[in-house]
């Protein structure tokens, strides 16, 4: 029981990364990382939304009928969604002006319903949360990082501190969407790299 | 049959409780959220067009009802007023006036003599790089010193027509409410 707990915990960091190894939630991975700080607030909502809809889905499995359960799963999502806007709203209104539209659509994050479908209505509540903890912090993890890099290239600055030598001519285009494309492909290959290596290895 | 009740009933179920815990947020954040707007919304308009004062414009906001809507609500609009001394010698007012894509807020402030202080843009949803130029300096020093009475009108920009005259829309606006309720103002 507790290997499978860790193990469903930490999957979520290298073997199933959600970005990087499953191709999944490329919308907000993409949009919002301009900044470090950005992509972690993106990532924290996200991971959010998906323990809280892992714990209820999961928790709700056997009341739920087969054949309504999409229905069922996107009121839930939608629901914890509201209570994020609603939240971030409420008390840190600079970061949901940056990130405004797509705080609302994490309702349509893959990664959330497909979780809820693959994972938490098929396990008991304690393994939904260590998943939906595990994958949700690894996406936080994967945007933070895209954002450090975009913004250390794009503005030189790394959490609003410049960190660039003074006659550094930051890349504006790594901010505008092409350059998330290309950091995300450098990223996605230097992971294979290492996997490869590793593979080498064992 | 029995599966087709069992879907409604579950449903219905999720959906009322989702529903109400909604609502339940919505009442606890409501009060942070206006109070948030204010501060990052109308606070720096309320800044830019008041000048001069010792009380806190935004701690000492009022509300006054300046109508009601077609259900009987009454309509509450927030001044801003600035003080010194105890004494409110000049009010920030927002008004709306239609742009070129939907509203334009604008802060007013206007003294207490009748003359438009200053205005600040608060929201607006302008094409980039042409509405969006009556938010500079150069636009908006126009209405400096101009008698807060009815018809303000100054020159537009040119190929910002439509966002210039929501401007002058909303300005007006907010100059017409002071001149209506000058006595709850001042």
């Amino acid at each position: 029981m507790a290997a499978t707990l860790r193990e469903e915990f930490t999957k979520g960091f290298w073997r199933t990364i959600p970005p990087f190894r499953l191709v999944l939630g490329l919308c907000p991975t993409l949009a919002v990382t301009t900044s470090g700080i950005n992509g972690l607030g993106m990532g924290l909502a996200t991971t959010f939304v998906l323990v809280f809809s892992n714990l209820f889905v999961s928790l709700l499995r056997r009341f739920i009928p087969t054949q309504v359960r999409i229905a069922s799963f996107i009121v839930i999502i939608a629901s914890f969604v509201v209570i994020v806007e609603l939240v971030m709203q409420a008390y840190f209104y600079p970061l949901f002006k940056i990130l405004g539209i797509f705080i609302p659509l994490i309702v349509v994050n893959c990664i959330i319903l497909g979780r809820a479908e693959a994972f938490a209505s098929k396990n008991g509540p304690v393994l939904s949360l260590a998943d939906g903890l595990g994958i949700g912090l690894g996406f936080t993890l994967s945007l933070f990082v895209l954002g450090l890099i975009r913004e250390l290239l794009g503005a030189g600055t790394l959490l609003e501190i410049p960190v660039m030598w003074a006659s550094f001519a930051p890349f504006a285009f790594m901010l505008k969407p092409p350059g998330a494309f290309v950091a995300l492909g450098i990223l996605l290959a230097f992971m294979n790299l290492i996997s490869q290596i590793q593979a080498r290895k064992g | 049959m029995r599966d087709i009740i069992r879907m409604i009933v579950v449903l219905t179920l999720i959906g009322a409780a989702s529903g109400l815990t909604l609502s339940v947020i919505h009442r606890v954040t409501a009060g942070p959220i206006e109070y948030q707007t204010i501060k990052f919304v109308k606070e720096p308009a309320v800044k830019k067009v008041l000048s001069g004062y010792d009380n806190d414009p935004i701690l000492d906001r009022e509300k006054i009802t300046v109508g009601t809507d077609p259900r009987g609500n009454p309509i509450e609009l927030t001044v801003f007023p600035a003080k010194k001394g105890g004494q409110t010698f000049a009010v920030a007012v927002e008004g709306t006036g239609k742009g070129f894509h939907g509203a334009i807020g604008v802060m007013v402030g206007i003294s207490k003599e009748g003359v438009i202080l200053d205005i600040g843009i608060t929201s607006h949803s302008e094409t980039p790089g042409i509405g969006s130029r009556v938010t500079g300096v150069e636009y908006t020093d126009r209405y400096k010193g101009l008698p807060a009475k009815k018809g303000v009108t100054v020159d537009a920009i040119s190929g910002a027509t439509y966002s210039s005259k929501g401007v002058v829309a909303a300005v007006n606006e907010a100059v017409s409410t002071v001149a209506t309720f000058r006595e709850e103002i001042f």
